[in-house]
């Protein structure tokens, strides 16, 4: 990231943090709607550092998303922590960690390229499944109803949001600039390389991929204290993967700020197709989709002349899969 | 190529674009013109299906009551036309909360109108809590409801315990000797599908009625030969069936090409719709499906919605009238709170009693319920002949089904 690009993002932010004081957030969509871009920046950001940076196409982020709304949602509505409690949030990211952990040591040692993308995307399904089989605990289909009575107001919801948003910029700035961010894009470019140079390729990718699922997780957990109600089908949709992988691809995954360009203009595009075309809205954002893709197939940071372009190692997803399933 | 000096710039030109289009100034009326009722429904996905025939209901009722000038509120001392706002969930409980927060927040609705079933009614109740604006529910089980302690909603349904037991009522009618011996619960692996498999369970055992086998069947399943070989191999002939209506139509048909009779299949969900009769034809006979309402029951204006919904979609509904008395209800109580305020409202919608709706008479609850019997209608030559409540079955009586050939 460049000077000037960290300083649009500090401009940005400090925007951000403004908005609910010019907007009356108890009135006003723009509030949630960052609120909501703050959450899928997060997850496009860390589905950034799996994909974009160590090249391992993972389709199991809602899983980790589901997870970490469920630990909030069992503990407290057993009393066991509050309202937006810091603990809460901690421990659904650790929550989320150790399973990307537990998952991802036989998944990244085994599986590559598509391989391993079709089994991250089992993951979300297995937990989907096992949270309606426990019945009791996790409320079965039906869900966790929450107090909704403990809602106040959408401010600090809308902060943590962000501030989970810019702490995923900052792990991926401080990752993708430090030894681990080299380990991981040596994975990305040439595994067998990476390997013979001594790295330890396991230990990186599973690294990376616990740094994700930690802040899947914690973004779970902060939009389950916002809709008071946590359910298998909503929270283990397929749509906490796909729309974050699609912001991260079309804003420029392997880069920093592609992801938050992606999470910004997708969701935009999306709240925008949901009311003006509330019928066909599926269509239309699907149209939107592909033609970026065709279009923009390095995102929109590609979109730079070369010698402009500062940030360098924007890949392609479709590339970097074709690249994993050859076994380059 | 496009060239972009800075990326950055689209993404917060999109920013404030969007920021200046949703700001509330615009949006705001400085004078009253219209009550403005807001509807999280699934019109797209999988419930899509009951999602629009809930929309249209509402839509006739917003029609109707618009013809006649709107409805009188005493605080603006005149008739305000009713707009309806329908925001999409998509058929997916995650996105209800957000679609309520459109509805308060851009469309800024005055009062909200049910969603379908429990798990996408659930939801948006709790986003409109969040607000204090009252929702006025229906198709959610009072049980599941009640159990999340809202105090700005209400729910006009039948109770679930109560809908449970009516198969096994209806199977008790059927002389000995012709009802099934072994009998099987098929339920949809989802939130109604479980909870209300429970009620039927338990229900079962209340009317000695033993299952001899319960099995859940997934969603979208385009092969149910597994579950069908199993009801077979124990020799089941009577069952009831919990699914969607394409699932319901994937079973009979399977069933049929298995040589699988069942002299009783009651169907809850799935069998209802008129497309399972336009899917099936003569297979869907003898099928039983629930309901909340028929057009051939002695209400006020029932058969012309009923006729209405036919001419233009060209079958019949046994759900309509449900929606549409649910707002009949809501206009009544909000002239009589003479405001759209949400408590005032909430409050006429508890303490009136309401006359000749198209579900008949409604009267809520103190716990905020109004509980209606759950219908069971047959399937006879096109048409959902009502097999239950006894009282409105005109004397048709529910008949055992032939074997395929004889149907």
């Amino acid at each position: 990231m460049s000077r000037k690009s960290l300083l649009l993002l500090i401009v940005i932010i400090a925007a951000c943090c403004a908005v609910p004081f010019v907007f009356d957030p108890e009135k006003s969509y723009v509030v949630y709607f960052l609120f909501m871009a703050s959450i899928y920046v997060t997850l496009a950001q860390s589905w950034n550092l799996v994909a974009g940076y160590t090249g391992q196409v993972s389709l199991g982020h809602h899983a980790f998303f589901g997870l970490g709304a469920y630990v909030v949602a069992i503990m407290w509505s057993r009393h066991l922590i509050g309202y937006l409690d810091p603990i809460g949030f901690i421990l659904a990211g650790v929550a989320a960690s150790m399973l990307a952990v537990l998952v991802g040591i036989p998944l990244l040692s085994k599986l590559k390229g598509d391989y391993f993308a079709l089994g991250t995307l089992g993951l979300g399904e297995i937990m989907r499944l096992i949270t309606i089989q426990l019945g009791a605990f996790t409320g079965g289909p039906m869900g966790i109803l929450l107090p909704s009575s403990s809602f106040g107001t959408i401010l600090p919801h809308y902060f943590i949001a962000l501030f989970l948003a810019v702490l995923a910029i900052a792990v991926t700035f401080y990752m993708a600039r430090s030894h681990i961010g080299l380990a991981l894009v040596s994975i990305r470019e040439d595994e067998a390389a990476a390997e013979a140079s001594g790295i330890n390729v396991l230990k990186f990718k599973v690294l990376s991929f616990a740094v994700a699922a930690f802040l899947a997780g914690m973004s779970g957990s902060v939009l389950a204290y916002y809709i008071f109600t946590v359910e298998p089908q909503g929270f283990y949709g397929l749509n906490w993967t796909l729309y974050p992988v699609l912001m991260c691809v079309l804003g420029g995954a392997g880069t920093m700020t592609g992801p938050i360009i992606g999470g910004l203009l997708l969701t935009a595009v999306f709240e925008i197709a949901r009311y003006f075309l509330p019928e066909i809205h599926p269509i239309f954002s699907g149209l939107f989709i592909i033609l970026a893709i065709m279009f923009l197939p390095t995102g929109i940071m590609g979109l730079r002349p070369r010698t402009m372009q500062r940030e360098k190692g924007g890949v392609s997803i479709g590339r970097l899969l074709t690249k994993r399933a050859k076994g380059e | 190529m496009v060239k972009l000096r800075d990326a950055w710039l689209v993404g917060l030109f999109v920013l404030v674009a969007l920021a200046c289009f949703f700001s509330p100034a615009g949006l705001q009326a400085a004078e009253k013109k219209e009550i403005v009722i807001g509807t999280p429904l699934p019109v797209t996905g999988v419930a899509s299906q009951e999602g629009n025939e809930e929309k249209w209901a509402y839509e006739e009722a917003v029609a109707d009551i618009n013809a006649k000038g709107g409805i009188f509120v005493k605080q603006y001392n005149k008739k305000l036309p009713v707009k309806l706002v329908v925001a999409d969930m998509e058929s997916d409980p995650g996105k209800g909360a957000g679609a309520v927060e459109r509805l308060v927040k851009i469309d800024k609705v005055d009062l909200l109108l049910s969603s379908f079933a429990a798990n996408f009614v659930m939801p948006t109740a709790i986003a409109a809590e969040k607000f204090k604006i009252y929702y006025h529910g229906n198709t959610c089980f009072p049980v599941v409801w009640r159990g999340a302690h809202l105090k700005w909603s209400t729910v006009f349904f039948f109770e679930l315990d109560k809908g449970a037991e009516i198969p096994y009522e209806v199977l008790d009618t059927i002389p000995a000797a012709e009802r099934p011996k072994n009998f099987a619960l098929l339920m949809e692996d989802t939130a109604d599908g479980r909870a209300f498999g429970g009620g039927l369970a338990e229900a079962g055992k209340a009317h000695k009625w033993e299952i001899a086998l319960n099995e859940p069947l997934g969603v979208g399943a385009k092969d149910y030969s597994a579950q069908i070989l199993k009801l077979k191999s124990k020799g089941i002939d009577g069952a009831i069936l919990f699914a969607s209506g394409g699932d319901c139509v994937t079973f009979v048909r399977q069933m049929k090409e298995a040589g699988l009779n069942l002299k009783y299949l009651h169907g809850y969900k799935g069998t209802w719709n008129g497309d399972f009769w336009k899917a099936l034809g003569k297979d869907a006979s003898y099928v039983l499906c629930d309901g909340f309402w028929s057009e051939d029951w002695p209400y006020p204006k029932g058969k012309e919605i009923g006729e209405r919904y036919s001419k233009k979609f060209g079958k019949r509904s046994v759900a309509i009238g449900l929606y549409y008395a649910s707002c009949q209800i809501l206009w009544e109580a909000i002239e009589k709170a003479g405001s759209v305020d949400s408590a005032k409202v909430k409050d006429a919608v508890m303490t009136t009693n309401f006359k000749g709706t198209v579900m008949g008479d409604v009267k809520y609850n103190p716990d905020g319920t109004a509980i209606f019997p759950c219908a069971a209608f047959q399937w006879q030559d096109g048409l959902q002949k009502t097999v239950y409540p006894f009282e409105r079955s005109a004397g048709y009586k529910v008949k055992v089904a032939p074997p395929w050939d004889k149907r």
